[in-house]
């Protein structure tokens, strides 16, 4: 038997707001850049000089503090990173960029442009359709974000330079690509946990402090040959979800994730990005094509279709739908999305939750009577 | 609440006379549909939303119950008119069922209208209907929840979805919509379009719109929608056309600029439905219509003859206030309550705030681009969209303009990213010393908030916060 397990290495990233290789990375003179959505491209922020951190909000317990500003009506995400910044959580990072995608995430950049003003707070202007013209306009959204940079932190934000940049994201995303394939195995060397764990941790971290990590890691899945047992093959649909204990949740009672198509998971994040002599271009092409999130106007039929090939390419069983509460995007759109999966005849159960977990025990009996739901 | 809550005015017989005259004209409004004939009739009065809007003259009670004289004159006229705006609304989709384009609030309404096409916008069944009858949305609230919309979605969404899942909306050649005000009301459109089953465009519009880039940009969106509904509706782009209806519209904007800086003076000589409620269906659910501009001009003539009289509209002025966030559809009566109660003036609210400039109607390009600076810059998507600072300025530009004496600001609890600016605004009128009223409530539910509740919370603040004394 050998069943590869997550180094600690990894799972220590995860326990800190701002992790000890972020400070390691800022005493060797790099700038540590926050980042909140999808839409803000991690090779921009990967400049020479510069890294980015996807900000998660790990120990928070309650948000008195951010609801006094943001209301108790928004997402918890957005609060709980509000209540992380209100007790100086992220006052060591040197600088924020926000896209200005979902009304939740554009009202915590005015709060904490507000309440603990970031000395660098930039937001890109995210068109809500794809097509030449907001290519166009979100290409020059991407330049004018690598201006700023360049401006505030010195770093080399040419052409050339992103182009290098992405090609660095691109090796890092080669491996994961490697590990998630994996996933596809009938007894998957790694769980859906265990892939949340690496992803997470190496979104928030320097990911040259990373990468080894990584690799050794690639290599012992790849002689591992043995998974855990499962009862069914579960795919994860929806908003951001960057805690694998959530997902571990699931695991435990029998449904192993898969894939998770959702803001922080494997779809369509690990997609590489083509290497060429327009990188900002690129990019913006990129994000508005891959980036299927239900903030995108036009694209719904698109999303529906990402998430049954993702069934067939996976081979889930079932499809479980978790949407943030109060997020209206993905709130609304998730009854004609549960209504479409249905009627393809793929099993699903739509979940809403909390950022922070709270009820383990009652989501492990939704997804017990999911899967017997489906005769697993 | 309603009515029978207000202290009803003394009449005189040349009071029960207006009330009269409107009430007839209101019915007549609506009785004109008839001629649309007997199949088309029993077609449309299966809306239930149509039925409900048939006793509309409610709302007229509410205008003049409680007011003598000029003002009650002035408000019975504009409510008679905001009821024969939704009467044409409706009639021009009668006489035109091919050419029907439902449309979301926040898109450029004149230039369908330059297309020779009907346009009907969605949100009017659920802004207009709960003004005559205050729980009417619920059904349809709960119809929306039922196929799976979260219940803290905005109500007025939710209940504009519910209405098109119970099937109520008329056939339409295509369906034109946007990524405004918010993510709820762009995510409607989802099951608008699979429920109504017509085409459906969506217009982009950026975050940040102060600057020519943003402009040129929803000029290019508004391009490709006009060549969009050339290719999937009868309608043809007539830029003369379209430069009447913009005209108009101007015409209109003049008058509404004039009442603005009228009732700039103590006491206004008009408050009230005559400012918020009538702009609210004329400039923005039917902008450029002949309408519209009659009844601007009207309300101007009115406002200015009260003046002549010497005096203000309300028999005593005391407080003078705006009502910010979308209006109280459940409790229109809340401004008829403050006016008795407390001698409170609304002067404008957040709809009736626009900064649209006039068209520039010289050529094709410029009346597009006109109308793209009307919608990016239009009320509540320059709130709900940008950064905080486009809502903070205008109420603090609004408080000096109009003198104000507070704010009071309608805290719809679904409207997530405006609640959003609440704690942060609270502390700014606080440094300014800036009277501030955040009123719990929601949109279209009074299951959330009972009206009784909202007068509670007004008469605790008037009360304690103003320290103002009743004046019944
Ligand atoms: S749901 Fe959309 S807007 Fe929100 S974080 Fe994900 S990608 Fe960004
Ligand atoms: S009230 Fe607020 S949440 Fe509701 S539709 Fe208007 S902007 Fe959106």
């Amino acid at each position: 038997m050998n069943q590869a397990v997550i180094p600690d290495f990894f799972r220590q990233i995860l326990d800190q707001p701002v992790n000890n290789l972020v400070d390691q990375a800022q005493e060797q003179g790099k700038k540590a850049i926050a980042y909140t959505c999808s839409y803000v491209p991690q090779p921009l922020l990967s400049l020479d000089g510069v890294f980015p951190i996807r900000v998660r909000a790990p120990g928070v317990v309650g948000t008195p503090m951010a609801d006094t500003y943001l209301s108790s009506v928004i997402c918890s995400y957005t609060r709980s990173v509000l209540e992380l910044a209100l007790e100086w959580a992220f006052d060591s990072l040197d600088g924020w960029v926000f896209a200005a995608s979902c009304d939740h995430l554009r009202r915590l950049y005015d709060n904490l442009d507000y309440l603990n003003k970031p000395a660098f707070n930039h937001m890109i202007d995210m068109p809500h359709r794809g097509g030449a013209a907001a290519e166009k306009w979100l290409t020059e959204e991407y330049k004018s974000l690598g201006a700023a940079l360049a401006e505030s932190f010195g770093v080399d934000a040419s052409p050339q330079a992103l182009s290098r940049s992405i090609k660095e994201h691109n090796a890092y995303l080669s491996v994961m690509r490697e590990i998630s394939k994996m996933r596809k195995q009938d007894n998957p060397p790694v769980t859906g946990a265990m892939f949340q764990t690496l992803l997470a941790a190496s979104t928030s971290a320097p990911k040259d402090m990373v990468m080894d990590e990584l690799k050794a890691l690639l290599a012992r899945l790849r002689e591992s040959n043995e998974g855990k047992p499962y009862r069914a093959r579960v795919l994860l649909a929806g908003s951001h979800c960057d805690d694998p204990g959530y997902i571990d949740v699931i695991e435990k009672t029998g449904g192993l994730v898969v894939a998770e198509r959702t803001c922080t998971g494997s779809i369509p994040a690990l997609a590489p990005i083509p290497e060429n002599d327009a990188p900002y271009e690129t990019l913006a092409g990129q994000a508005l094509a891959n980036i299927s999130c239900p903030r995108m106007m036009e694209s719904f039929q698109a999303r529906v279709d990402e998430i049954l090939e993702a069934v067939e390419e996976y081979r889930a069983d079932g499809v479980v739908l978790q949407t943030m509460k109060f997020c209206d995007t993905w709130g609304v759109e998730s009854g004609p999305m549960v209504q479409e999966l249905r009627k393809a005849g793929v099993p699903i159960l739509k979940l809403e939750r909390e950022y922070t977990m709270s009820s383990e025990g009652q989501l492990q009996t939704r997804i017990q009577a999911f899967l017997e739901s489906m005769g697993k | 609440m309603r009515l029978q809550d207000l202290k009803k005015a003394d009449a005189s017989w040349k009071d029960k006379a207006v009330h009269a005259r409107y009430r007839v004209e209101s019915i007549g409004s609506l009785a004109r549909l008839l001629r649309h004939g007997p199949g088309k009739m029993a077609e449309i009065f299966r809306w239930d939303w149509l039925r409900t809007l048939a006793g509309a003259s409610n709302l007229l009670d509410m205008a003049v119950y409680t007011r003598t004289g000029r003002y009650r004159e002035a408000s019975a006229y504009a409510l008679a008119e905001v009821i024969g705006g939704i009467g044409d609304l409706i009639d021009s989709i009668c006489a035109a069922p091919d050419r029907v384009v439902i449309h979301e609030d926040l898109v450029p309404s004149e230039i369908f209208r330059g297309m020779g096409l009907a346009p009907f916008m969605a949100e009017v069944i659920g802004i207009a209907v709960p003004l005559v009858k205050a729980d009417w949305a619920e059904k349809y609230i709960d119809i929306a929840e039922n196929e799976g919309t979260p219940p803290d979605t905005c109500s007025l969404p939710k209940c504009t979805m519910g209405v098109a899942l119970d099937g109520q909306f008329p056939k339409s050649a295509a369906i034109v919509t946007s990524n405004m005000p918010c993510d709820g009301g762009m995510a409607s459109y989802t099951i608008l379009e699979r429920e109504l089953k017509s085409p459906c465009f969506r217009l982009d519009i950026p975050y940040n719109f102060y600057n020519d880039r943003a402009i040129d940009y929803f000029v290019s969106e508004l391009k490709r929608m006009i060549a969009w509904l050339e290719e999937h509706t009868p309608g043809r782009m007539d830029w003369d056309r379209l430069k009447e209806v913009c005209i108009e519209r101007n015409k209109a904007m003049e008058h509404e600029l004039e009442i603005w800086e009228l009732i700039r003076q103590k006491p206004a000589p008009m408050a009230g439905e005559a400012i918020w409620l009538a702009q609210l269906i004329h400039m923005v659910a039917t902008p450029g219509s002949p309408r519209a501009t009659r009844t601007m001009k009207n309300i101007l003539k009115r406002t200015k003859k009260i003046m002549e009289n010497g005096g203000g509209a309300l028999p005593e002025e005391r407080y003078r206030a705006v009502l910010w966030n979308p209006p109280t559809l459940v409790f229109p009566e809340l401004f008829v309550w403050a006016e008795q109660q407390y001698g409170v003036a609304l002067l404008a609210d957040m709809l009736t705030y626009h900064r649209h400039p006039f068209i520039d109607v010289s050529s094709p390009d410029s009346m597009l681009r006109s109308l793209a600076q009307i919608i990016v810059e239009g009320p509540m998507a320059r709130h709900t969209r940008g950064p905080a600072e486009n809502f903070f300025d205008d109420l603090f530009y609004l408080y000096e303009y109009f003198s104000l004496d507070m704010i009071w600001m309608a805290g719809h609890i679904g409207c997530k990213n405006t609640m959003a600016l609440n704690g942060m605004f609270r502390e700014r009128c606080r440094e300014r010393e800036i009277p501030l009223f955040i009123m719990n409530y929601d949109l279209s539910d009074t299951r959330v908030v009972s009206p009784v509740d909202m007068k509670k919370q007004a008469e605790a603040f008037m009360e304690t916060v103003m320290k103002a004394e009743p004046l019944l």
